[in-house]
């Protein structure tokens, strides 16, 4: 232990501070350091001698509680405010103001807040789509229709590539200028995966 | 003598008995105007602070929180208000920095004990009183709570609004500060 960490500990024993597993270390290094063993000496003397004698005759007293009497009665008032701080128009101005808080958000919430609209068009397609599964569970053959019908819509409703917009736009140089050197390199393997030539460089 | 337990007064005294408050103040007024006394460095103006620390403390009841220790709100107050005084007077703006080196004889300034205050301590009390007089506000008032009111390092650091450790810290710098200061007196002694 350092001398440094022994004296702080010394400091907090003085002061019935130091955790009782701590004070072997600080025996252990005061049996070996002569200027700590001092230091505490130091530090005892200064503890004793440190004490404030009350030296005032208990006259003083009587007429230091007699002067703190008449401030006190002096100070009613002043307490008064201390127990009631805010006066009762501020109160109710910050009370009405919260009120009109609380009525704008409540309005906001009801009519206005995200989401409302989606939450609202979403329960039908449940209404609707609980029966079909139901049924679809309940037979096969309902469930391959259903099946049927739903890679139906779904190829109705997947885009056709229009190959001559495609061409169009690789034809362009700028097409080409537009992209990042990754999104090139895709292009280029794709190209190169496909059709075994390689594209533009 | 009231015999009525301290809770019982707080509580009255928050009601507004005045009577209570007063009890409050007589149980309390010495301990009060010890922390003063360290703070200010003089009985004039200790016996001024402590005045003034119960009358804000009646004036304050009311915030006073039931539950809570009285002593240590009434302990923060007096080091807050001896705080402010000492800042309103410039004491630590034109008091000396701490000097290690400073001759043993010269009294921090506005230290000069009276001589009622002479006569009643020895020299050793004294030169210490001078020594923690000269310590930094903030060391000081860990001093004045820990050694002189004997308070823990928990309650002090409720009465500083700070942690246990920065009180620890505080007194180990304090303590360090005052042996520097005193070691040659300290040696004089030892011989």
């Amino acid at each position: 232990m350092r001398c440094g960490m022994a004296r702080k500990r010394l400091s907090d024993e003085l002061d019935g501070a130091l955790r009782p597993g701590r004070k072997p270390g600080v025996e252990a290094h005061l049996r070996a350091c002569a200027a700590c063993r001092s230091y505490r000496d130091g530090l005892a003397r200064i503890q004793a001698g440190a004490a404030l004698r009350d030296t005032r005759p208990p006259e003083f007293w009587a007429a230091f509680e007699r002067d703190l009497g008449a401030k006190l009665v002096a100070a009613e008032k002043d307490r008064r405010t201390v127990l009631d701080p805010v006066p009762s128009r501020l109160r109710l101005a910050a009370l009405a103001a919260a009120a009109a808080v609380l009525v704008g958000f409540a309005v906001w919430y009801a009519l206005l807040r995200p989401g409302t609209a989606v939450t609202e068009a979403w329960v039908p397609y449940e209404d609707v789509l609980d029966p079909l599964v139901e049924a679809a569970e309940a037979s096969p053959e309902i469930a391959a229709l259903i099946d049927k019908e739903i890679r139906a819509s779904i190829e109705e409703m997947t885009p056709v590539p229009d190959t001559d917009a495609v061409a169009l736009d690789a034809a362009d140089p700028l097409f080409w200028e537009g992209l990042s050197d990754d999104e090139l390199q895709a292009v280029v393997t794709e190209l190169e995966n496909e059709t075994g030539r390689g594209g533009p460089r | 003598m009231d015999e009525r337990p301290e809770e019982l007064l707080v509580e009255e005294a928050r009601k507004g008995g005045r009577e209570a408050f007063a009890e409050l103040a007589r149980r309390h007024e010495r301990r009060v105007h010890g922390v003063a006394m360290r703070m200010a460095g003089n009985l004039s103006d200790a016996d001024d602070l402590a005045q003034e620390v119960f009358l804000t403390a009646w004036k304050a009841i009311g915030s006073f929180r039931s539950g809570s220790s009285f002593y240590t709100w009434l302990y923060r107050i007096a080091v807050n208000t001896s705080l402010t005084f000492l800042k309103k007077r410039s004491r630590e703006k034109n008091r000396a920095p701490f000097d290690e080196n400073l001759p043993i004889g010269t009294p921090a300034h506005g230290l000069a004990p009276g001589p009622e205050a002479t006569s009643a301590m020895n020299e050793i009390t004294v030169r210490i009183g001078e020594a923690v007089m000269a310590l930094p506000v903030h060391f000081r008032a860990a001093f004045a709570l820990v050694v002189d009111q004997g308070l823990s390092h928990a309650d002090a650091a409720r009465v500083l609004g700070c942690s246990e450790n920065t009180v620890s810290w505080r007194m180990h710098k304090a303590r360090k500060l005052l042996q520097a200061r005193l070691k040659p007196y300290l040696e004089e002694v030892r011989s």
